[in-house]
């Protein structure tokens, strides 16, 4: 079998509080995909990248990247990944350079290495001017800009990206799509979760639905609006969560 | 330098840089409220007191003093630093990187420890300079001044993942720490309480710490050295050993 950027088999996460978020997920990415995740609101999508990367432990099934463990000896699986979570967690004591060369740092990089790539990154996203500035004084969408430079400082193999449009305003959102997209043609795989149906129809290979803790469907746009019936992929999202009826084509078939 | 090695030097890097990034209040602050107390109890007390055991007062207070210097940093430090970095979020950098339990632990453990051991030492030159701090046995000195550092500091550690909000590290420094430390014969020697208070101080840890500490300097114990050593080793391995645990479970680190 050829091996999968991410392999999720089975993976349950139930809470201290006895919240079951992940009930038997499984699902495969392969290499150089950029893949969606969709659901709604505490449908288990975050729980899932936590999972992943480190930031909760499963309670149950496997997961692999790019062949690596990741939940025991997870060293090789974290190297392949990089995170830009869907909650700014920038450390306000930090500079912007400060918060990219440490975070290299933790993977590893030699100074060099980061310093060049620091200026790389900050360059493409916007922050040579404010490289010095301490993370607590920028704006949301720099904090956004540099939360995605900052997933991106290791070179990961896999880029997970948890609504990173989320608050942003529109040209930064284009900025983002574009570079997503550039970083996956060349070679990064690409796990994407957002609320913008749009966005997931644009730019991803396949799509996954996720609702209540499990995988309820998976294919491309076209695939999963056929599965469910519909004419388009927010109908078909709109089937899943059962709200049918607000549905523009059912409000035109309405007004008429 | 192998990944390894960085990664543990730039998560021990990020310790330090954050407390000299606010040195006023981590190294200033601290140093300012010792020199205020070799003021206080060498100036105006020991003036009246001249000496305790055939030791001139000030000599007698001032390892306590960089005792106190260093256990209350190693404990500050860490324990506000997690807190704080699980408040913001932060600490899921580290915790999503490379790094294993045992190199997250030390390095978070390091941080406070160097900010102790920064305190102590310019609060023993600052002493050297101002009344010529002897130093008697410097093969008890130096490793009972490094246990006391890295037991305060897994204490830090312990109390940061522990902590909910900073009223649960305040509770422990305010309520728990800053009473052992003062009634463990900083300022006076146990052997002058009446009873119960003289049996009862030999319950208090910190007192045992001090005249480790104490005998380092200037030669002068209430206590058995070796097994006080001992002990402290003891309960340093074992706090370790149970934040090493809380580490690998990923205790209120890890979802």
């Amino acid at each position: 079998m050829r091996e999968q950027a991410l392999h999720i088999e089975s993976l349950e996460k139930r809470y201290p509080n006895g919240v079951e978020a992940l009930r038997g997920v499984s699902l495969d990415i392969a290499p150089g995909k950029l893949f969606g995740l969709l659901g709604p609101n505490g449908a288990g999508k975050s729980t899932l990248i936590h999972c992943t990367t480190g930031l909760a432990q499963p309670t149950g099934g496997a997961i692999q990247v790019f062949g690596h463990d990741a939940t025991g000896n997870y060293g090789d699986a974290r190297q392949a990944v990089g995170l830009a979570p869907q909650e700014p967690n920038l450390d306000w004591f930090l500079t912007v350079a400060e918060t990219l060369d440490y975070h290299a740092g933790y993977f590893g990089m030699a100074k060099a290495a980061r310093r060049e790539r620091t200026d790389e990154l900050l360059e493409t996203f916007s922050l040579t001017e404010k490289r010095d500035e301490r993370t607590r004084t920028l704006s949301g969408g720099m904090k956004r800009r540099l939360i995605l430079a900052r997933a991106m400082m290791h070179r990961p193999r896999l880029l997970i990206l948890d609504e990173p449009t989320a608050g942003v305003d529109v040209e930064l959102r284009l900025e983002l799509w574009h570079y997503v997209q550039r970083i996956n043609q060349e070679g990064t795989t690409i796990l994407l979760t957002t609320h913008y149906l749009e966005e997931a129809e644009q730019l991803c290979d396949r799509i996954a639905f996720i609702n209540e803790g499990q995988i309820v469907g998976e294919g491309t746009s076209a695939e999963l609006a056929a599965r469910y019936g519909v004419a388009s992929l927010e109908d078909a999202y709109l089937a899943l969560v059962g709200r049918k009826e607000l549905s523009r084509s059912h409000a035109e078939v309405t007004a008429s | 330098m192998t990944t390894a090695q960085i990664r543990f030097a730039t998560l021990w890097r990020r310790e330090v840089n954050r407390f000299m990034k606010i040195k006023k209040q981590t190294l200033g602050a601290p140093l300012l409220e010792t020199f205020l107390y070799i003021m206080v109890f060498g100036a105006a007390l020991g003036s009246r007191i001249k000496e305790l055991h055939g030791i001139e007062y000030i000599l007698f207070v001032i390892p306590g003093l960089i005792m106190m210097a260093f256990s209350t940093n190693a404990f500050a430090n860490n324990s506000a630093s997690i807190l704080q970095q699980k408040f913001q979020g932060a600490i899921q950098d580290q915790l999503s990187s490379p790094a294993s339990p045992m190199e997250l632990l030390l390095a978070f453990s390091l941080g406070g420890f160097v900010r102790g051991l920064t305190v102590a030492t310019l609060t023993f030159v600052v002493s050297t300079v101002l009344v010529g701090m002897p130093v008697d046995h410097v093969l008890v000195l130096v490793p009972s001044l490094f246990l006391v550092g890295f037991f305060f500091a897994q204490l830090g550690v312990l109390t940061g993942v522990r902590a909910e909000q900073f009223d649960d590290v305040a509770f422990i420094q305010t309520f728990v720490l800053q009473p052992l430390i003062f009634l463990g014969g900083v300022f006076y020697s146990a052997a002058l309480l009446p009873q119960p208070f003289e049996t009862l101080t030999r319950f208090n840890p910190l007192y045992y710490m001090i005249n480790l500490v104490r005998y380092g300097f200037v030669g002068f114990t209430e206590v058995s050295i070796p097994l006080s050593l001992l002990a402290l080793a003891g309960a340093t391995a074992v706090l370790f050993s149970v934040n090493l645990r809380l580490f690998a479970r990923g205790y209120k680190l890890r979802a």
